[in-house]
């Protein structure tokens, strides 16, 4: 089991992401490419992204509140804590799982709990929500678009 | 003995006589010329697996002026609009640019329509069965019927428009050739043929002709007829990959979790957290 995988998703049906082996250079460049693909071409999206920033890319780091795998839209939810002190929850917008899962994603990509780098398209008004762009692990998996 | 080995020999003398004929015959059966796909179903083409289409949602990509998606301002096609409809596109570019042109698609449940079907992210399935053929997209509701039994369009009574209208269509060769009408027209918002605003009107007749270009790519080219919407026939061709062996197609549920609804009152789309709460509360645009 990848290490960044809590205990709880420790079960069979999750072994898809062991077997991923997501330090794999090949399966890294598949969701490096899956990233990208998506973060270029919002056209593929349900809806328009016109709320969000197309210029600003915005880092933070947080921990994985809930991974919400369903349509239209998977939405990642992270808990993080803002400039002012206070803990604030993070909206990250990116593809249908239809088309994710085609591509390797999966429910299990982000355990709920774990720490996480992401980078998002944030949204112009300033709300804690955007698109997502890319993840970083601790342990290096990088799911999405992640240029150093 | 003797009469038994002459009639051996005769029994083998003729083996290869037989084995002429029966590839001769064989021979003759290929070279025939290829006849039109019987209604029957038992010469169909295999149209089977899964299929994504290429490019991106712009519908036409031979008239695309500018970078980018359907969404991304300053992106257009260039249909030969009369006056009238470039100027309903040019409104509806202005409106996709301040993200206040809500996509009907959004609304969760209605149908893309046609041609939009033909236009659509995720992947397809095309049924070609004896009396119909079913274009289905995942990105749904969306499915297309074309009845290939034969049959005409409906009396003008029993014609309604709809989004997806009514298909009639016939084989020739390996070509699925069918004809559309009775569709939405984009003038009420019910439907519209990509982002960027593409409208047709209720008079649109549409000439479909599909066909396998090779194992690994099917062409669908619509000439678009609409004497209410165009100057002339505006011909668009688009192309559909074929999807690696055992690829799996999913439901859509569009409600399930759709977190960015149409705000109808301002006609533009929302974004949602994770409790409900609308997070662009104002015009971000």
């Amino acid at each position: 089991m990848s290490e960044f995988c809590p205990k709880e998703f420790d079960d069979v049906q999750f072994r898809e992401v062991d077997d991923m082996k997501f330090l794999n250079s090949l399966v890294l460049r598949v969701l490096v490419a899956v990233g990208f693909l998506f973060a270029v071409q919002p056209t593929i999206a349900h809806h328009s992204f016109a709320g969000f920033s197309n210029d600003e890319v915005k880092e933070f780091m947080g921990t994985i509140k809930e991974f919400q795998f369903r349509n239209p839209h998977v939405w990642i939810q992270i808990l993080t804590t803002n400039s002012e002190g206070q803990e604030e929850e993070w909206s990250l917008e990116w593809g249908s799982p239809n088309q994710l899962g085609r591509r390797g994603i999966r429910p299990a990509t982000f355990p709920p709990g774990t720490e996480v780098t992401v980078r998002t398209r944030p949204m112009i008004n300033g709300s804690p929500a955007g698109a997502f762009v890319g993840a970083k692990f601790a342990n290096g998996t990088i799911v999405g678009l992640w240029e150093d | 003995m003797m009469v038994t080995l002459r009639h051996t020999h005769n029994f083998l003398r003729s083996i290869p006589t037989a084995s002429t004929l029966l590839v001769g015959l064989g021979l003759i059966i290929l070279l025939l010329p290829k006849a039109d796909y019987a209604q029957e179903g038992d010469s169909l083409p295999d149209w089977s697996g899964v299929w994504a289409m290429n490019g991106g949602t712009v519908f036409d990509r031979a008239t695309v002026e500018g970078q980018g998606g359907s969404n991304t301002p300053g992106v257009r096609e260039h249909p030969p609009y009369n006056a009238e409809y470039e100027v309903k596109y040019v409104r509806n570019l202005q409106l996709r640019d301040d993200g206040l042109f809500p996509d009907p698609l959004s609304f969760c449940g209605i149908p893309s329509g046609f041609p939009r079907i033909m236009n659509l992210p995720d992947v397809y399935e095309f049924a070609v069965t004896p009396k119909q053929v079913w274009i289905m997209a995942e990105n749904g509701p969306g499915i297309l019927r074309i009845y290939t039994d034969g049959r005409e369009h409906p009396d003008p009574e029993m014609m309604w428009p709809t989004h997806t209208g009514d298909s009639v269509g016939h084989w020739e060769g390996d070509t699925l050739v069918f004809d559309t009408v009775s569709l939405h027209s984009s003038e009420e918002g019910r439907t519209i043929i990509d982002r960027t605003g593409l409208y047709l009107s209720d008079a649109a007749h549409i000439v479909t002709r599909m066909r396998k270009l090779d194992e690994a790519t099917i062409e669908a080219q619509m000439t678009i007829e609409d004497n209410k919407a165009l100057r002339d026939l505006w011909v668009v061709t688009k192309t559909y990959r074929k999807l690696g062996e055992g690829t799996r197609v999913y439901d859509y549920a569009c409600a399930g979790n759709n977190r960015n609804p149409v705000d109808v009152e301002n006609n533009r789309t929302l974004i949602l957290g994770p409790d409900g709460e609308i997070l662009n509360s104002d015009i971000d645009r």
